[in-house]
C-alpha cells in the first residue's frame, strides 16, 4: 500500500507546482502484478512486475504538455523537477484552437471496496494447481493454454486545480484456458474473472469442457456457406461488439468529428432494436468501477442508448471545451441490459431449424467506421444448433455485417448476464470489463467466408 | 562507483547465486533509458505532446525446464529480482511437460547503434512542431474535414548480460511518422488517405529521414489528390480478380500472413490462448508450398535502418539473414534459442539449426519472446508497377489498409483498403473507394503472379505490432516491392 511518505512527497510537489504558478495534475500509479502463461499443458511463462508511474499533465493556456515516468523517485524535489520540464514542453509546444481542461477532482475520495489482500497475495502455486486439476479432470491427451492475470493496481491523484485528491486501491484477475484436440485442431474456451481470490475455481472451466466435449468429440467439423444465417451470440462476442458499436457511436469525439456509425443520428433517433440499452453504470457489481471520470466527476450512471434510441454522448473533459459541450461522469463501466429469454440458449432455439452459435469473435476490426461494418472470425467452441439440438462444431467462419443489424435484427435476449473481462495487458494494469447478456439471438447475420479448418 | 558498475556487479553476483542454486541459464536486461515521445496533430491542434521515460530491470531464469520472470523499476531492487524470478521460475517447473533447453553457446560481447544522423529525441520541441506545422498547412484544404500528424519517436539504451558471459549494449533509434487527411463522400461515409514514413535501402533512423522529404512530407500534395479522387468515385462491387498490392498495403499482407504463422512459439502452440495458432506444423518446413515460385522470403534481409534491425535480439543472439521461403517453399521461421530445442525435440529430428535472433522485448518489464524481425519479399523480374499493370486483364491496385481481421491460425484474412485503381486490359481505368479483398493465405500466395523488380522495393515500418501476454507492442520494417496476386476475392456482399 502506497505509504504516507510518498503520498505527502507528491502533495509537497503539487503545492510546489500551485506556487510556482504551474497549472497541473499529477496521477500515481502502481501496479504489482502476476501472470501465469500456459502452454502444450506447461507453465509457459511465470511473470511478476512491479511497476510505478508518475504521469504529469501540465496546461498553459490553451497549451499543454504530458510526461510519464517509469522509474525511481527519490524526492519531491525531483517530482517537481519533473512538473517544470513538462510545464516548459508545454510552453514550447503550440496553442489550440481551444482552452484544454485540467482535471478538477471534484470530492476526496478514498475507496478500496474491490481489494482483496489474498488477490493481490495470490500465491503462484495456486494457478499451478488449477490448471493441473483441470487437465487432470478433463483429459490429459488434450493439449492446453491459457493465462491468468492477477494483481492490484493503486492509483492516487492530485491536481493544482484544487486541493482534493482520489485514492483508489483495487485486485482484479482474468482467467482463460484454452483446450485444443491435438490432431482434429478444434479449440474450447472457457474465461472467468473477479476481483476476489476464490474468483477463479477449476470446477467452473471443468464443468464448461465436459458439457461440450462430447459435441466436439464425436462430430466433424462442418463447412458453412457464405450467406445470411440466423446467428446466437455468446458474451464474449457481445461484449466486444457493444464496446465498439459505443466506442464509434457513442463517443462524444467520434460524433463530433462525424466519424462513427452515429455521426448523420441526433439524440432521439430510433438506432437499434428497442430492445438494446446500453448503460455507463457505476453502480454495476459485476465490473471494475471507477469513483472518478476522466475530467474528476463523480461518477453517475448514463444511458447511451434506451430501448433502441440514440440516448446519449459521452464527453471527456478536453472534448466537451472543443465542442461547447459538458464533461460526462461517465465511469467507463458498459453495461449492455439483460431480455427475457432463459439462461440456456438452445432453449431459445428448439423451434428453428438451424442456427450458429458463434461464443467469441476472433480479430475483429472496422472496414467502414461511417457505416459502422465489422468484421471477424468464429471462434472457440462455434457450433451449428438444428431444432435446439447441437449438431456439429463449424469452422472458422468469417462475418462481415454492421452494427445496425446486429443490434437492429435481434430476435431475443438472455435474461441472465455476464461480466465480460475486458482488460488488455498492453502498457499499464487497467483492468475493464462490460456486463452483458449471456447470448443474444440475431436474424439475418452475413457470414462472408468460412475455412476448411477450426 | 556508476550506476552501470553497481548494477553490473549486482547481476554478475545474483546471476552466480542462481546457477549455484540450480538455475540452467538467467539473463538480464537493464534498460538505461527507454525514452519515446508522441506528437500528433489533430486538424492543426497539437493534442498529443507526450513523453515517456522508463528505466529499470528485467531479469529471466530458466530452472527445472521453466521461465521464470520478474521485473523492477528500483535499480536497488536487484537481488529481490533475482530472488521473485527464481521463485516463478521454481514455481513454473511444478508443471513443465516438455522442459525448456537453451543449448550451450560461448559468451560474447558487442554493441550495435543504429545509423543515425540526429538523435530524434534531442531535436529542440520548437523545432519538432514548426516542421509539423508545415507539414500540416501543407494538407490543409476547404474541403478536408480532418487532417491528423502523427509522430513517434524512439530511443532505447539497453545493456544484456546472461549467464554464458554474454554482453551486449544497443542504442536503438527509431522514427516514425503518418499523415492522413480524411473528408465525406457523396454518401457522407468518411474516406480517408494517408502515407507514413518509410526506409530506403542504405538510409538511416534518426530525424533527418523526417525531414527528407522523398520518404514521407513530399508525398502531402498526392495524398490529396488521391483523396479527392477517392470522394468521387464509385464503391468496389464483389468480384473474383487480380489484386495489386502495392507496398503500403503489401507489408500488412506479408506482417499477418508470413510474418506471424512462421513464429516458432505460435506454431509450437504457445499464443492459443491469446493471439492464435499458425497453419504451419513442424511437418511443414522444407515441404509446404507456401506460395508460387515467385515468392522469395527473408528474415532481417540486412536492411540495418529499419526498425526490426537491432544488432541483437533480447538473447545476445546477432541479427542474421536468411530465408524463410525459397521459390514458394517453406524453409525456415523466425526463432528463439528455447523454442528451437523444443521443436527439434517434438519433432524428434532437427527442423532447425540455429537461433534466427528473433528473441524480442518490448520493454524491461516484459520478458522476451518470438517476434519478427524484418520479414521481406525479395524483389523479383516482372518489372516495373507499369509493366505488372500492363499484363492485368481484369483487376485492381489497392494501396494502405483501413482494417485487418485475420484467421485465428493466420489461415484466412480480409483487409479493407483505402483506395483502389481499376485495371481494365493493362490499363488504369478509374479509382473506386471502399475496397476491400480476403481470401486463404496457401491458396492466395500460391496465386501470386508478379512480384516488381528493385524500383517498387521500399521498407514500409510497423511501429505497433501486438503480441503475447502480457502484451508487448514491438516494432519492425518490411521490404517488398509490387506484388499481383489472381483469382482474389474483393468487394463486400451486399
Amino acid at each position: 500500500m502506497m505509504n504516507k511518505e510518498l503520498r505527502n512527497m507528491i502533495a509537497e510537489a503539487r503545492d510546489m507546482a500551485e506556487n510556482n504558478g504551474v497549472k497541473a495534475s499529477i496521477h500515481y500509479h502502481h501496479e504489482n502484478s502476476h501472470l501465469m502463461r500456459i502452454g502444450n499443458n506447461s507453465v509457459s511463462l511465470n511473470t511478476s512486475e512491479e511497476l510505478t508511474r508518475i504521469d504529469i499533465e501540465v496546461i498553459q493556456g490553451r497549451k499543454k504538455g504530458t510526461h510519464t515516468h517509469l522509474g525511481e523517485i527519490i524526492s519531491a524535489d525531483d517530482l517537481f523537477k519533473m512538473i517544470q520540464m513538462v510545464s516548459e514542453k508545454a510552453g514550447k509546444s503550440a496553442a489550440m484552437d481551444y482552452d484544454p481542461v485540467l482535471t478538477v477532482i471534484e470530492a476526496n475520495v478514498q475507496t478500496e471496496a474491490q481489494y482483496d489482500e489474498a488477490l493481490e497475495k495470490l500465491d503462484p502455486a495456486v494457478k499451478e494447481q488449477v490448471y493441473s486439476a483441470i487437465f487432470s479432470n478433463v483429459g490429459e491427451d488434450y493439449n492446453y493454454s491459457g493465462s491468468w492475470s492477477s494483481g492490484s493496481t493503486e492509483t492516487f491523484s492530485v491536481t493544482t486545480a484544487n486541493n482534493n485528491s482520489v485514492w483508489q486501491r483495487l485486485t482484479d484477475q482474468q482467467f482463460m484456458c484454452v483446450l485444443k484436440h491435438p490432431e482434429k485442431m478444434w479449440e474450447l474456451a472457457s474465461w472467468q474473472t473477479g476481483t476476489k481470490a476464490g474468483d477463479v475455481s477449476a470446477e467452473a472451466t471443468i464443468k464448461e469442457f465436459k458439457s461440450i466435449l462430447p459435441t466436439y468429440e464425436n462430430q466433424k467439423g462442418f463447412k458453412i456457406e457464405p450467406g445470411n444465417y440466423k446467428v446466437v451470440l455468446g458474451s464474449q462476442a457481445i461484449g466486444e461488439l457493444i464496446s465498439m458499436t459505443v466506442w464509434t457511436g457513442c463517443a462524444g469525439r467520434t460524433w463530433e468529428m462525424k466519424m462513427g456509425w452515429t455521426a448523420d443520428k441526433v439524440i432521439g433517433d430510433d438506432v437499434l432494436n428497442p430492445s438494446v440499452t446500453v448503460l455507463d453504470d457505476p453502480t454495476n457489481q459485476q465490473i471494475f468501477s471507477e469513483p472518478l471520470s476522466d475530467s474528476g466527476l463523480l461518477t453517475k450512471t448514463l444511458t447511451m442508448i434506451d430501448k433502441g434510441r440514440f440516448a446519449g454522448l459521452l464527453y471527456d473533459r478536453n472534448t466537451a471545451s472543443k465542442y461547447g459541450k459538458d464533461a460526462t461522469p461517465n465511469a467507463g463501466c458498459l453495461v449492455m441490459q439483460p431480455g427475457d429469454g432463459p439462461s440456456d440458449f438452445l432453449e431459445a432455439v428448439r423451434d428453428i431449424d438451424r442456427v450458429l452459435y458463434i461464443p467469441a469473435i476472433h480479430y475483429m476490426n472496422m472496414p467502414n467506421m461511417s457505416k459502422g461494418i465489422f468484421t471477424g472470425s468464429s471462434r472457440f467452441s462455434a457450433v451449428l444448433v438444428e431444432k435446439g439440438k447441437i449438431v456439429s462444431p463449424i469452422f472458422s467462419s468469417r462475418i462481415t455485417d454492421q452494427f445496425e443489424n446486429i443490434f437492429g435484427n435481434i430476435l431475443a435476449i438472455s435474461s441472465e448476464t455476464t461480466s465480460v473481462n475486458t482488460s488488455n495487458t498492453y502498457g499499464r494494469r487497467a483492468p475493464s470489463a462490460v456486463s452483458v447478456p449471456a447470448w443474444m439471438l440475431i436474424d439475418d447475420v452475413k457470414i462472408t467466408d468460412c475455412a476448411d479448418s477450426f | 562507483m556508476s550506476i552501470f558498475n553497481d548494477l553490473k556487479e549486482a547481476i554478475t553476483r545474483n546471476t552466480g547465486r542462481v546457477m549455484d542454486a540450480g538455475a540452467q541459464y538467467s539473463d538480464s536486461r537493464w534498460y538505461e533509458d527507454d525514452s519515446s515521445e508522441m506528437l500528433m496533430l489533430l486538424d492543426g491542434n497539437l493534442e498529443g505532446n507526450d513523453t515517456t521515460v522508463e528505466s529499470g530491470l528485467g531479469v529471466r531464469i530458466l530452472y527445472g525446464g521453466a521461465w521464470g520472470f520478474a521485473a523492477t523499476s528500483q535499480t536497488a531492487d536487484v537481488d529481490s529480482c533475482f530472488d521473485r524470478a527464481m521463485a516463478n521460475a521454481v514455481s513454473a517447473s511444478m508443471l513443465v511437460k516438455v522442459k525448456l533447453d537453451m543449448g550451450k553457446k560461448d559468451g560474447h560481447t558487442g554493441s550495435y547503434t543504429s545509423p543515425f544522423k540526429v538523435d530524434p529525441i534531442d531535436v529542440s520541441l520548437s523545432d519538432k512542431v514548426d516542421f509539423l506545422k508545415g507539414v500540416d498547412d501543407s494538407l490543409t484544404e476547404d474541403w478536408i474535414l480532418r487532417r491528423m500528424i502523427r509522430v513517434q519517436l524512439q530511443r532505447m539504451i539497453i545493456h544484456f548480460w546472461n549467464s554464458e558471459g554474454t554482453y551486449t549494449r544497443k542504442k536503438l533509434i527509431n522514427t516514425f511518422a503518418h499523415m492522413t487527411v480524411m473528408a465525406l463522400d457523396s454518401d457522407r461515409q468518411m474516406q480517408r488517405r494517408s502515407k507514413s514514413l518509410f526506409c530506403e535501402t542504405g538510409g538511416t533512423r534518426g530525424w533527418e529521414m523526417l525531414t527528407n522529404p522523398s520518404l514521407w512530407s513530399g508525398h502531402a500534395e498526392r495524398v490529396k489528390n488521391e483523396l479527392k479522387e477517392v470522394l468521387a468515385a464509385p464503391e468496389l462491387e464483389l468480384g473474383n480478380r487480380s489484386v495489386i498490392l502495392l507496398p503500403g498495403q503489401g507489408h500488412l499482407q506479408v506482417h499477418e500472413t508470413i510474418g506471424h504463422p512462421l513464429e516458432l512459439d505460435r506454431i509450437l502452440g504457445y499464443e492459443l490462448s491469446y493471439a492464435g495458432g499458425s497453419f504451419v506444423n513442424l511437418d511443414s518446413f522444407g515441404k509446404l508450398k507456401y506460395g508460387s515460385d515467385k515468392l522469395n522470403v527473408s528474415a532481417y534481409g540486412s536492411i540495418a535502418n529499419s526498425p526490426g534491425s537491432f544488432g541483437f535480439d533480447a538473447e545476445g543472439t546477432p541479427e542474421r539473414d536468411y530465408l524463410l521461403i525459397d521459390k514458394g517453399v517453406l524453409v525456415n521461421c523466425l526463432t528463439s534459442r528455447a523454442m528451437i530445442s523444443e521443436a527439434n525435440q517434438r519433432a524428434g529430428r532437427e527442423v532447425f539449426t540455429e537461433s534466427g535472433g528473433a528473441s524480442r522485448s518490448t520493454a524491461f518489464y516484459r520478458a522476451p519472446i518470438d517476434r519478427m524481425t524484418n520479414v521481406n519479399i525479395l524483389s523479383g523480374d516482372d518489372g516495373t508497377l507499369e509493366d505488372i499493370i500492363s499484363t492485368t486483364e481484369d483487376g485492381i491496385i489497392v494501396d494502405n489498409p483501413t482494417s485487418w481481421s485475420i484467421g485465428s491460425n493466420r489461415e484466412h484474412f480480409h483487409f479493407g483498403c483505402e483506395i483502389a485503381w481499376e485495371v481494365k486490359n493493362g490499363e488504369i481505368t478509374r479509382v473506386l473507394r471502399n475496397p476491400s479483398y480476403q481470401g486463404h493465405t496457401i491458396e492466395f500466395y500460391n496465386n501470386l503472379s508478379a512480384v516488381g523488380d528493385e524500383s517498387s522495393w521500399i521498407v514500409e515500418q510497423v511501429e505497433n505490432c501486438g503480441k503475447g501476454e502480457p502484451n508487448q507492442v514491438m516494432e519492425l520494417g518490411h521490404g517488398l516491392p509490387v506484388v499481383k496476386f489472381d483469382s482474389v476475392i474483393s468487394g463486400e456482399r451486399k
